[in-house]
């Protein structure tokens, strides 16, 4: 699946690039200018990391890219049931910081070592509570020294 | 003759304000060497030694004949044969900035240290200024004159022995005598063991003078940050959190309404990540309600901690009850306090480093125990230092506490990643404990340490059994771990059911789950 998704984006990237080579004053046309909603769904078949670098493209992609429901995606993907639903799951994330911060500030240090990038139940869980204890203290915590 | 007078009168110009009897602290080790320096002097000299080294490196002055017509007087007096050479040299040092309060304001903590010696020994000024002095130290060698530092390390270690041992003996005179030798020792020494050995030392000086700080001798919104700063800093709490945690969900696990007695809520930082997991339970989140217990000191502080738990609480969609009980002593819990509703709510009670305080008074453990059975819980999570600080006899639990904080210092040390202010403040909280463990007594020595299987003992005669922590709270416990940085000092023990967080194979921290014991059931056996 991810290998297909890949191919597809650069295929398409060798084929936007000639598309914009010859309609250079048509500016509809071109990669950089790729149509949101085709890009947001693009961007659900990529990994973490593709994400991530993504969002430093231009500014439509970075808007894109931020989207919580593609970093809802990556979380939530390889992951097997915590046993709550998905419409819980989201609702308290998005209530304690959204899954892009859960991603890039839990997740993603706890798949680095291994290989495959699996994020299992264990790792999710403990991910959820630091970010649980991270909104926590940054609700005006005055006794904490600067 | 002549010359041994002429040598005596530079000593004694050297030494103008300090006291004759200070020629009687020349440093033993160097003494043997051949060497004459003063153990007062010594971080000053190793300073002289290690700019000479860079003056002669740097400047081309063995091709000049400077040093060639330098008359040396007295060479076995380091302190002023350096001097001269640098003077010689035309080396003017800059000035330092060994300001200790440039680390932090804390005047607390300085009020705290103003019950020293009495006498004005300059290595008894040493001890106080240890922690600090080590802090802004710690990124300049220090020239050991050809002495290794493993071996000085040794050294340090048996010197606390030997005074503790003194200590012990009641040989006041004594101990005096080697605490002043272990300071400067305690100083000049790189890294995690110099700085355990600046806490004992003090705590070893305190014991022998007398002089009793009485707890909490601190501003107890001071003791908090450093809790706070000891909880960023290494995963000891974090652990101690996740894994009773751990324990209570698997308790409540099918209840509609949860009830938490919390025997020390201090900030509150353990319940923000079991609200979480419960209101991502399979079928909906139970009620939560919490009643947290604290000191006289804290305060409108608890009420202010209950209202960031309910909003918390209201933006995950948690249904949230908070009570602040404020009391004295632990002794003071009634059951009727508590207000419990066994009909619609699973009670748990959590005690994190709250036990062992309550060993100081004969009878105080074994109340709060049956207060604690009186209201019914399904589960109670106990952590506690592992760690036997509560002997009879004064040199065991020295030497338990110098290993013990050894490790945990250490620790400390080897997360590079640790912000150098966490680091400073952790050491200080960690400090107070060795104060209170080596130098308190009585009523006041509250840092009562006792090891799993005492706990367990305690536990069991005051009618509770132990509930066997699932794997579950060992994987998240692995996994906190792997977070934390340390590297692979880091280790979590299965022990019978309880887990343990153990630094290099020592275990330091014990978290262990309890129920009240079916009574009927002992009957039918």
């Amino acid at each position: 699946m991810k290998r297909s998704a890949s191919n597809s984006v650069t295929n398409g990237d060798a084929s936007n690039k000639k598309m914009k080579k010859t309609t250079e004053e048509d500016s509809e046309i071109g990669f950089a200018n790729l149509d949101e909603n085709l890009l947001y769904e693009v961007l659900k078949h990529v990994d973490a990391r593709t994400l991530a670098t993504s969002s430093c493209v231009s500014k439509i992609w970075h808007r894109t890219a931020q989207d919580e429901r593609l970093w809802e995606l990556i979380c939530t993907r390889h992951w097997a049931n915590i046993g709550c639903s998905q419409h819980q799951l989201r609702f308290v994330v998005l209530a304690l910081g959204g899954f892009k911060q859960l991603h890039s500030l839990y997740l993603w240090p706890l798949s680095s070592p291994n290989q495959h990038g699996r994020l299992g139940k264990d790792e999710l869980k403990l991910s959820l509570s630091l970010l649980s204890i991270r909104y926590y203290e940054k609700m005006n915590f005055t006794k904490r020294l600067p | 003759m002549k010359r041994s007078h002429q040598e005596t009168s530079v000593e004694e110009v050297h030494s103008m304000g300090k006291k004759l009897e200070d020629d009687n602290n020349m440093d033993e080790f160097l003494s043997a060497l051949g060497y004459k320096v003063r153990s007062s002097d010594m971080a000053d000299v190793a300073q002289k030694l290690e700019q000479l080294e860079v003056v002669l490196s740097n400047d081309d002055v063995l091709g000049s004949n400077a040093l060639n017509d330098t008359v040396h007087y007295n060479p076995s007096d380091l302190s002023s044969w350096a001097e001269t050479m640098l003077s010689e040299l035309n080396y003017y040092p800059p000035s330092l900035d060994l300001d200790p309060t440039r680390i932090c304001n804390l005047t607390p903590f300085s009020d705290d240290n103003e019950c020293s010696s009495t006498t004005s020994d300059n290595s008894s000024k040493r001890i106080r200024l240890g922690p600090w002095c080590d802090s802004s130290e710690s990124t300049r060698p220090v020239v050991m004159l050809g002495v290794d530092s493993q071996e000085t390390g040794v050294r340090l270690v048996q010197a606390l022995v030997a005074c503790a041992e003194a200590v012990h003996q009641e040989n006041l005179i004594l101990a005096d005598a080697l605490v002043k030798r272990v300071g400067p020792l305690a100083a000049s020494q790189a890294g995690a063991m110099g700085k355990v050995a600046t806490y004992f030392a003090e705590a070893l000086a305190r014991r022998i003078y007398r002089i009793r700080p009485s707890s909490p001798a601190v501003d107890p919104s001071f003791e908090e940050i450093l809790q706070m700063h000891f909880y960023e800093s290494c995963p000891y709490l974090k652990f101690a959190h996740f894994t009773a945690n751990q324990a209570i969900l698997e308790a409540v696990a099918t209840a509609r309404g949860v009830h938490v007695i919390d025997l020390g809520i201090n900030q509150g930082m353990q319940w923000p990540a079991l609200m979480q997991a419960l209101a991502l339970r399979p079928g909906g989140s139970p009620s939560f309600r919490l009643t947290g217990v604290g000191g006289p000191s804290e305060g409108d502080g608890i009420q202010q901690l209950g209202w960031k738990l309910a909003q918390l609480a209201q933006a995950i969609g948690v249904e949230f009850e908070f009570k602040g009980l404020t009391v004295e002593r632990l002794t003071d819990l009634e059951p009727e306090m508590f207000e419990t509703r066994p009909e619609s709510e699973t009670l748990v009670v959590n005690s994190v480093f709250e036990l062992h305080p309550l060993l100081a008074r004969p009878g105080s453990i074994e109340k709060l125990l049956a207060t604690v059975k009186a209201v019914k819980p399904s589960v109670v999570t106990v952590v506690e230092q592992e760690a036997n600080h509560n002997g009879v006899v004064f040199l065991e639990r020295f030497n338990e506490a110098l290993h013990y904080y050894s490790s945990l210092f250490d620790s400390l040390e080897d997360g590079v990643i640790i912000p150098s202010q966490d680091r400073v403040m952790s050491e200080v909280y960690l400090g107070r404990q060795i104060l209170n463990v080596v130098a308190a007594e009585g009523t006041d020595r509250i840092e009562r340490h006792e090891t799993l299987d005492q706990w367990r003992k305690r536990l069991g005669s005051a009618g509770f059994d132990p509930v066997s922590l699932g794997s579950d709270a060992f994987k998240q416990a692995s996994l906190l771990l792997a977070l934390s940085g340390g590297g692979d000092g880091y280790r979590v023990e299965e022990n019978d059911g309880s887990l343990m967080l153990a630094w290099q194979t020592k275990p330091l921290i014990a978290a262990s789950a309890w129920k009240v014991s079916d009574v009927t059931a002992e009957w039918r056996r």
